[in-house]
């Protein structure tokens, strides 16, 4: 038996739904967080092996430090927004069924960014004292 | 023959073969809004004509003085004085327009200072009516040009949506009750089903038929359907004897090195070093016409002067033309020197032999495409529906020796020509002919008995022998004992065939069977050539016959034509020499004596 | 979601053996993938001893060589045996290549195995189905586009920009690095995979050609474009010696480029 496919012009299968005209702000994106996190990371690492031996309140008072708690800030953002793209690809590369598909990115987007604002709002109430 | 189920498909015109010529006309009859279909064994970007190299002539002038009545003079005296003046005259001032079209269609041609095409010398081709220096008239894409313009011209085909049935295998011509063509049946190879495509006319584009040599610089699909298709339908070749054997073939594998080597300063060399063209072309040298070249380079290895183990081959030297002028101009023979000869040309010479590479013969055309025969007095009678075209016709532009970079040219000006012919003479959507209910029973007796075919000889060792048979005896010095002899030998081939066997019963992609048919169209071609040769007593041009060692344009200044019918036994007639041009631009020009 | 195992009818069973003649000198094993759709078996790998005495150097030679003295059933591609056509595109000894300018004294030792491209629906034996590949191809509109009228003489190009289609236009559409590529197999439905972003590079990259704002629109997609995850298989595999990579690569590039 013939799939529909295969009795559909190769044309009209190669050209699908067009193009979708868009890809390069991803691009960019996903870039532009990949060099943030590099600079980030590294002060991170910084900051983690700074307060080795350092006790809950010495700890917590670094991260409510105004400088720290920005930098801390924009780590998050970046990594999960990073993180959010690079999951988005893997499902693309490997998710088909377009159903499941949506699925999947809907949970990754909700995840990122629930966990995102969790650890955002975290380091902030820490900066503001609460 | 009710068993096979025929799926019958109605079109304008029906192009068989996507190569150069065949896309030309293709997507040509199609612009001119005829309903076309392109019938293709391979798909198109696989065709020959990617494997041309050197370039496409035509006298633009752009590396210096140059003239298309120059272009003209060459072409008749590389021909031998066999080639349609008419005809080479239409080619010759239709190059240039053809040339600026192929790059508006966007060939990336090499480009000068100024950013116009590149042009480099090539065999044969002078200025000042052979008086002048060679003439830099060969337009060039590196050493890809064929590559460049196959491609071009098949993104061309897609431009105009052109329709394609690709892996289609052409069985027969199928012909109306008054003998006017009607159209092809043919195999689809993925499937195995039959179509018969229908078409007031059908262009035969399928290329030469390289292969029923053992050494041959074709592609294994170069295989003369076309011939096949006209000879098996009772139809006369032309000037079939005429082989052109390409100077430089890689020793061993056979592969092209184009002309364009010497084009651009490359050197032949015998044992001693010596530059031996210097002797035979005192003024062209390396760049005397390829006739000329491949017979001096047999003289030099028959006198004990090859190279290698057994003195049977010859040196090309680029080793002084510099890695930028190899890098820039000669990329892809580097390429191929490297992997079929283990040579890197910067510093080693390239191992050389002469290797057949074209045929001038073909389906008798007139400048239109049309086939022509003779039918009674009239040498140049019209078959009716019937069109050739490129290498697998004969206009005849080539005579007895094709130039080099002619035959691209050939290709664009008349797969052009044969769609402005039709845009003239046929009416798009008129009705077809009328065909008779037996009018496929031939070829379905053919397609039942090779399918079924249970003898004792399989495919690949009939065409062996053809191609062994073939190559020892009409080589590039023929004598009427060798001919007679591969005569006999041919004729013994072509009757074993009776007993040939396919081993694969499948109906998908079967290329056992497609084997089959090609051996058959092979052995049609080489006998028609053989005899050709065999009959005709004189030398000119690609056909060098010993006991007949003078051209004889008394008794011989005419084509031949040849049919061969289903027991291999070939007839002959023969067309005058068209001597007569077109319009006043250009004067015939009278035979002479041919020197370089 | 992507399939990692084959499905029961593509596992491959052991095939027929061929042996060498008795007395061949230097014998090669060839292990070559058989499929006909005819016979509704399973595919199979066919072993057939060559005796390379008397075979040509190439992989090719010795398909041709098996196809006319041993199996004429076996069933490939091939066309100008010089590497141009780009016909003879298989998998051989774990490679996309073309089996005419591939030698046999450069597969590794043992038996060659001998594969169709991967990845491809299969026709028969090596023979696979690139109709999907040719219509990618057509997709992009792989010619010469313009606006201004063409000038009576040829479209005049400097040097330079006639050097930036080398490394393109010598692509022959052997599919080779398309088959190689990962991101082409996961997605080959919806990706153009390398060897048409390149075609499609080729024209970009073209002085003559007035349509690049156009070109680039159709390829700024995730799926035609931006599956690309440069694991540069394709760069590795051509068979020319291309670098379909570095034209997407140039692509990407100009996609931020009209951005900023």
């Amino acid at each position: 038996m013939n799939s529909p496919d295969s009795l559909r012009s190769p044309v009209k299968n190669a050209r699908g739904l067009g193009s979708a005209r868009s890809g390069v702000h991803h691009f960019i994106v996903q870039r532009a967080t990949a060099v943030a996190l590099l600079f980030l990371t590294v002060y991170l690492v910084v900051l983690l092996v700074s307060l080795i031996g350092a006790d809950y309140s010495q700890a917590r008072a670094a991260v409510g430090h105004p400088c720290n708690a920005v930098l801390l800030v924009a780590f998050l953002l970046a990594m999960f927004w990073h993180g959010k793209l690079g999951l988005q690809v893997v499902i693309e590369d490997y998710v088909h069924t377009p159903g499941r598909a949506l699925a999947c990115q809907l949970v990754v987007v909700f995840a990122c960014a629930l966990a995102a604002l969790a650890s955002v709002l975290a380091v902030i109430r820490i900066a503001l004292g609460a | 023959m009710s068993a096979y189920k025929i799926q019958t498909h109605e079109f304008d015109m029906v192009v068989v073969g996507a190569g150069g010529a065949g896309l030309r006309a293709t997507f040509g009859l199609a612009a001119k809004g005829l309903k076309t279909v392109c019938i293709t064994k391979v798909f198109p970007t696989r065709s020959h004509t990617v494997a041309a190299q050197g370039g496409i002539s035509a006298a633009l002038g752009n590396m210096g003085e140059d003239d298309w009545r120059y272009h003209y003079f060459d072409t008749i005296k590389g021909s031998d004085w066999l080639g349609d003046q008419d005809a080479i005259e239409y080619m010759c001032k239709e190059a240039p327009a053809a040339i600026i079209e192929l790059e508006h269609y966007g060939v990336p041609f090499s480009r000068t200072d100024e950013g116009k095409i590149y042009q480099r010398p090539f065999g044969g081709m002078t200025t000042k009516y052979g008086e002048g220096p060679p003439a830099e008239r060969t337009c060039a894409a590196a050493d890809r040009t064929g590559h460049a313009m196959l491609h071009t011209l098949y993104q061309q085909a897609l431009a105009h949506d052109a329709q394609f049935m690709i892996e289609y295998f052409a069985l027969d011509l199928i012909w109306d009750s008054s003998g006017a063509c009607c159209g092809v049946l043919a195999l689809d190879m993925a499937e195995g089903t039959l179509h018969l495509f229908r078409g007031q006319g059908t262009v035969l584009a399928t290329g030469g038929y390289g292969r029923a040599y053992f050494s041959a610089t074709s592609a294994h699909t170069c295989t003369g359907d076309g011939g096949g298709l006209a000879l098996r339908s009772g139809l006369a070749m032309q000037d079939m004897e005429f082989v052109q054997f390409h100077p430089t073939g890689i020793y061993g594998a056979g592969c092209l090195i184009t002309e364009g080597v010497r084009g651009e300063g490359g050197i032949l060399r015998n044992s001693s070093g010596e530059r031996f063209m210097e002797r035979y072309a005192p003024h062209y040298k390396d760049l005397a016409s390829r006739d000329v070249v491949s017979r001096s380079m047999t003289i030099e290895i028959r006198e004990g002067r090859g190279v290698g183990e057994h003195k049977d081959h010859l040196l090309l030297d680029l080793t002084h033309l510099g890695p930028e002028v190899i890098h820039e101009k000669l990329p892809g023979i580097a390429e191929s020197a490297r992997i079929f000869a283990n040579v890197d040309v910067s510093r080693q010479p390239i191992p050389v032999l002469p290797t057949v590479h074209y045929n001038m013969g073909g389906i008798p055309t007139n400048y239109h495409g049309e086939v022509v025969q003779r039918a009674g007095d009239n040498p140049d009678h019209v078959v009716p529906g019937l069109y050739a075209i490129g290498e697998a016709a004969c206009v005849s532009v080539h005579g007895a020796n094709r130039l080099g970079s002619n035959s691209l040219l050939d290709l664009v000006v008349f797969g052009r020509s044969v769609a402005n012919r039709c845009a003239q003479t046929i009416k798009p959507g008129a009705a077809q002919r009328k065909l008779a209910d037996d009018a496929c029973d031939k070829a379905l007796a053919n397609l039942d008995r090779l399918r079924n075919a249970n003898g004792n000889t399989p495919t690949a060792a009939i065409r062996l022998n053809m191609q062994r048979t073939m190559q020892s005896d009409a080589a590039v010095f023929r004598t009427s004992k060798t001919l007679l002899e591969g005569c006999r030998k041919m004729a013994e081939v072509f009757a074993s065939f009776e007993d040939v066997k396919v081993s694969d019963r499948s109906l998908v992609w079967n290329s056992d069977l497609i084997e089959t048919y090609e051996l058959q169209n092979l052995l049609y071609n080489a006998v028609a050539t053989i005899t050709s040769a065999e009959q005709r007593k004189e030398s000119r041009g690609a056909h060098a016959h010993e006991d007949f060692p003078e051209r004889d344009d008394a008794n011989w200044q005419k084509h031949t034509l040849v049919k061969v019918d289903e027991k291999g036994k070939a007839s002959f007639e023969f067309r005058p020499v068209h001597m007569f041009t077109l319009t006043d631009d250009v004067g015939v020009v009278p035979p002479k004596k041919r020197v370089y | 979601m992507a399939e990692f195992a084959l499905p029961k009818n593509s596992r491959i069973q052991p095939g027929k053996r061929f042996p060498a003649k008795p007395g061949a000198q230097k014998v090669r094993e060839f292990r070559v993938y058989r499929w006909n759709p005819d016979d509704g078996a399973n595919p199979r790998i066919d072993t057939y001893e060559i005796d390379l005495g008397s075979c040509g150097p190439m992989v090719l030679d010795a398909l041709i060589k098996i196809k006319n003295e041993i199996d004429p059933t076996l069933t490939f591609r091939r066309s100008c045996r010089e590497g141009i056509c780009g016909s003879c595109a298989m998998n051989i000894d774990g490679t996309n290549t073309l089996a005419c300018t591939k030698a046999i004294d450069d597969c590794s030792g043992g038996g060659v195995p001998i594969y169709p491209l991967p990845h491809m629906a299969v026709v028969k034996d090596l023979v696979p189905d690139l109709t999907h590949f040719y219509a990618q191809y057509a997709s992009i509109k792989p010619w010469l586009r313009t606006q201004s009228a063409p000038p009576a003489k040829e479209r005049l190009q400097s040097k330079q920009d006639r050097a930036r289609l080398d490394g393109l236009y010598e692509c022959i559409l052997c599919a080779c690095c398309s088959t190689s590529c990962p991101s082409y197999w996961w997605n080959g439905d919806r990706y153009l995979g390398p060897a048409i972003l390149l075609q499609a590079y080729r024209w970009i990259a073209d002085s003559r050609d007035e349509d690049t704002g156009d070109r680039l629109d159709q390829l700024e997609d995730p799926f035609r474009l931006y599956r690309c995850h440069t694991i540069m298989n394709c760069a590795r595999t051509c068979p020319k010696g291309l670098n379909p990579a570095k034209a997407i690569a140039e692509i990407k590039k100009l996609m931020v480029e009209r951005r900023t």
